[in-house]
């Protein structure tokens, strides 16, 4: 008796410090969407879908200019043709994904058997090898245009990241992808909020750092720098590199849960993908 | 007895010039002592310099570079320069000892006084 | 106490002349490169691969600052101590933990004698 009293008591100890310290998922949302309605009062929430040129009008005019004839529409075509083709048993994308192409908004999603994040480019090559296909390679290429396509069928829906109740352990991928958020890393020592949070909105040499909120909702991008397409762990990638950090697996444990934690701060925002940047 | 005190003193210069000379031979990591770098030398610097970048690796604390440095420093090896070769692995092990160091001073999160 | 009084004058003599050689000739070089330590450390300033404070600060006649931290001005009013500007620089996160600016001398992103240097640079502003 004794001893179920002071495992109740250790455990309502544990349980209260860790809401003490612990904000939900949604409380953090409601802290990103506010310190930038604070910085920036006159962006209406949802051009945030727009990166970095809500807040850079100058920017944003040649922006316009390139959406104007999107550099993204190869990508697209290529992507619509690799759903559309039989793989060498016959068999398609659709047979794995009933619903059609339409489907970004379900991803990324935790998933309860594996007990891990399962992003879109993770789901397709499971279906690719389940049908026995190569998986793509994640950065860009194939698995860019296949992505592109079904961002485009999905463009009317709207960034629904769940972190189910029933499985504490998706609570905690979201919690580890927000410790990397905010870990400083590499040589430089940056963690991502020191730009993206921290100094939003200020020059960075001739970059202006962009909002966190609605960096999700477009990709795969085609990047000027770049030359092509790449997809949203390619930029993740890139951004760890920059501080002079190793960048880690695409679709690894920790950019599953980076991509998880950071997706969550968009919700109900429109996805728009593909999009394209600088 | 006016011996032993004379002893005494040369003792004590002794240690005093010697303890200088160690204190400067390890903050430039000994080669002011050593100038004649041997392979094996190059070879323990190379595995001291993977095991570190490995250790921050465990942490997901690995910098960008250290694997290239640590190739580079295999390359001079190759090429007989020793000297290189220890003088970049000691840079590719200290970069494996602050990324280590980095994630662990950052084990529990704590959120910055801006994300409020 | 035995020992002569001339011994012990002429060891400790000795110790220190030994001992100041180095000192003599490191501060000699000092005074001979003060200048030349201000230029180099301009351009380490300036250099992407080095200090690359442009990146964030404005500075003098530097070209497309940042500006993510404070224009680097006044710095002598701002750091009447050398030795706290030179702290800062080594790792503005031990005084500041959310500072993003990064360690330059704890990480190694500039050698000591780099950061030396960019420190005469920097305290010219
Ligand atoms: C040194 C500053 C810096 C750090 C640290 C940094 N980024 Fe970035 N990031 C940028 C810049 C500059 C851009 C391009 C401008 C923009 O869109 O904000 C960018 C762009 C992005 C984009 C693309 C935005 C878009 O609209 O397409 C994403 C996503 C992103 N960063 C995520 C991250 C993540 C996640 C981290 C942490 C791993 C991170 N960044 C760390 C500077 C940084």
């Amino acid at each position: 008796m004794k001893k179920i009293v002071l495992m109740t008591t250790a455990l309502l100890m544990v349980v209260g410090f860790s809401n003490a310290v612990m904000a939900s998922p949604e409380e953090d949302r409601q802290i990103f969407l506010n310190f930038y309605k604070e910085r920036f009062p006159n962006v209406p929430q949802d051009d945030y879908i727009n990166g970095v040129y809500a807040i850079d009008p100058v920017g944003r005019e040649n922006w316009e200019a390139i959406e104007e004839f999107p550099p993204y529409e190869t990508a697209i075509d290529a992507g619509k043709s690799m759903w559309d083709t039989a793989f060498a048993n016959g068999k398609t994308y659709s047979d794995c994904f009933p619903d059609g192409p339409a489907i970004m908004s379900k991803y990324p999603h935790w998933n309860k058997e594996k007990g891990s994040v399962i992003t879109l480019p993770l789901a397709l090559n499971a279906c690719r090898e389940a049908n026995g296909e190569k998986p793509l390679k994640y950065n860009k290429g194939a698995i860019a245009n296949i992505v592109s396509y079904i961002a485009y069928e999905s463009r009317d829906q709207v960034t629904n990241v769940v972190i189910p109740k029933d499985d504490p352990r998706a609570l905690e991928a979201y919690e580890m992808g927000k410790k990397f958020y905010f870990t400083k890393r590499g040589q430089l020592n940056f963690s991502c909020a020191n730009c993206h949070l921290q100094n939003v909105g200020m020059v960075l040499r001739t970059e202006i750092l962009g909002p966190a909120v609605g960096q999700t909702t477009h990709w795969p991008v085609y990047r000027s720098k770049w030359g092509e397409m790449g997809t949203l762990h390619r930029r993740f990638k890139g951004c760890n590199e920059q501080v002079r950090a190793k960048a880690f697996k695409p679709h690894g444990e920790e950019y599953r849960n980076l991509e998880y934690f950071l997706t969550y701060q968009s919700n109900n925002l429109p996805l728009n993908g593909p999009g394209a940047r600088k | 007895m006016r011996k032993t005190k004379y002893l005494g003193i040369l003792v004590l210069a002794f240690i005093l010039v010697g303890g200088i000379g160690c204190a400067t031979a390890s903050s430039d990591k000994m080669s002011s002592m050593k100038t004649e770098m041997t392979a094996d030398d190059a070879t323990a610097a190379i595995a001291a310099a993977d095991a570190a970048r490995k250790k921050a690796g465990s942490v997901s604390g690995e910098w960008r570079d250290t694997g290239k440095i640590i190739g580079e420093a295999e390359e001079a090896a190759k090429a007989g320069d020793f000297a290189k070769a220890v003088k970049l692995a000691n840079k590719a092990k200290v970069q494996g000892e602050r990324g280590y160091e980095q994630m662990v001073s950052q084990e529990k999160l704590r959120l910055p006084s801006y994300f409020k | 106490m035995t020992i002569s009084k001339k011994h012990l004058v002429g060891t400790t003599g000795l110790l220190i002349s030994v001992l100041s050689i180095p000192l003599l000739t490191t501060s000699m070089a000092f005074a001979a490169d003060a200048g030349n330590a201000v230029a180099e450390g301009k351009d380490l300033a300036f250099d992407r691969k080095k200090g690359n404070c442009l990146s964030c600060h404005m500075i003098e006649d530097g070209a497309s600052p940042g500006n993510i931290a404070p224009p680097l001005i006044a710095m002598k009013a701002r750091f009447p101590d050398k030795a706290k500007l030179r702290a800062q620089i080594w790792d503005a996160t031990a005084a500041n933990p959310d500072s993003p600016m990064p360690p330059f001398g704890k990480h190694q992103v500039i050698s000591d004698a780099e950061l030396d240097k960019i420190v005469e640079y920097v305290w010219t502003l």
